[in-house]
């Protein structure tokens, strides 16, 4: 995984697995890797990784199990919540890069409808 | 958590030259610490008198609470160990020397981490790469159990396939409760890999700040380093 120079580590572990939660390719209940396993991974180290699955079990997205391991939640509410906020984190980079541009928000709308318009044409012609 | 190393008040002369003045630093247990400086700073003099290997020094250094020489030693595993070996030694030979010296060696883990490094057992280590020498230091230091790993720039002259092997190594071998020291002078080699970062500069230690804690302020480390060596400022 590369990560950004400029983002702190934890943070970038903790988008890194809700995305491998958001795709699937950790279920809900699914036990997550043990902390040595994911720090070669990824290659941080273990202390980065243990902040990480702290703050995703302090929201809820992950349980621990004494002696087992971490558990992602079965809690759809708590999922789907997930989901949204990284959506909307990916949403407010692109706002602040578009206000930044110095389009309107109607400009912003109409400029994102045609391009999710022309990548699904783009995609039928594959 | 307790400190594995804790130095007070160090200072340094060697020909007549001041090369540490006035070092104090505690570095907790179970942390990897990037040692930052420009060439010549004195990173390596400062891994050479924790380790024991330079000795004549003003201060105290302290390694899991020891003071006295011998002992300090025994916690402390160190890539420069390999700097008075007979160069026509084997690998394999060359790792027996270390189970003989440091009984805290393990073989198995040796054994493993060559394979892992991809080194040779019969090959002698004057007909190793520079590439291939710096892997072996790495395998001898990594194979003891010790509280504090001293690693001197040991990804100088290696390409970027065997760097991620050798930091694939340290985060598999490196014990929860000890404590490393990596001094690299690229620090976008090491930089996810860091808990805390520690600057050399005019001789002595600057500055010492969480890794995390400098990216939660919007700044990488290397930018956070490069900023105590600005306006061309050098120590060479």
């Amino acid at each position: 995984m590369e990560f950004d120079a400029k983002t702190p580590i934890y943070y970038q572990i903790e988008q890194y697995i809700n995305r491998e939660i958001i795709i699937g390719h950790l279920r809900p209940g699914a036990q997550v890797p043990a902390v040595r396993q994911l720090a070669i991974t990824l290659t941080v180290n273990v202390n980065t990784i243990q902040r990480a699955l702290a703050n995703l079990i302090g929201a809820g997205i992950l349980v621990p199990e004494r002696g087992k391991g971490n558990f992602v939640t079965t809690d759809q509410k708590v999922l789907g919540k997930m989901k949204q906020s990284m959506i909307e984190g990916e949403f407010k980079a692109l706002y602040d890069h578009l206000a930044a541009l110095e389009l309107s928000p109607e400009e912003m709308t109409t400029a994102f409808a045609q391009y999710v318009q022309t990548q699904q044409g783009g995609e039928r012609h594959e | 958590m307790s400190d594995v190393l804790t130095i007070e008040n160090l200072s340094y002369r060697r020909n007549w030259k001041t090369i540490l003045t006035d070092v104090s630093l505690q570095l907790p247990a179970g942390q990897i610490i990037g040692l930052l400086g420009a060439n010549g700073a004195g990173k390596t003099t400062l891994m050479r008198l924790i380790a024991g290997s330079a000795v004549q020094f003003k201060g105290q250094i302290q390694v899991g609470g020891q003071t006295a020489l011998a002992r300090r030693k025994a916690g402390v595993s160190y890539t420069g160990q390999l700097t008075d070996i007979d160069p026509r030694w084997k690998v394999g030979q060359i790792a027996e020397l270390m189970a003989q010296l440091h009984p805290d060696f393990r073989m198995a883990d040796f054994l493993q981490l060559a394979d892992l490094l991809d080194l040779q057992q019969k090959q002698r280590f004057n007909r190793l790469s520079k590439g291939n020498q710096r892997k072996l230091a790495l395998a001898v230091t990594m194979a003891r159990r010790a509280q504090l790993y001293l690693l001197d720039e040991p990804f100088d002259g290696i390409d970027v396939m065997t760097r991620k092997a050798m930091l694939n190594s340290i985060v598999r071998w490196l014990p929860d409760t000890a404590t490393m020291v990596i001094s690299d002078h690229h620090v976008t080699d090491i930089d996810q890999l860091l808990d805390a970062v520690v600057v050399i500069k005019n001789q002595t230690i600057v500055a010492h700040a969480a890794a995390d804690a400098i990216r939660e302020g919007g700044q990488s480390i290397e930018s956070y380093f490069e900023q105590f060596y600005e306006g061309g400022e050098n120590d060479d």
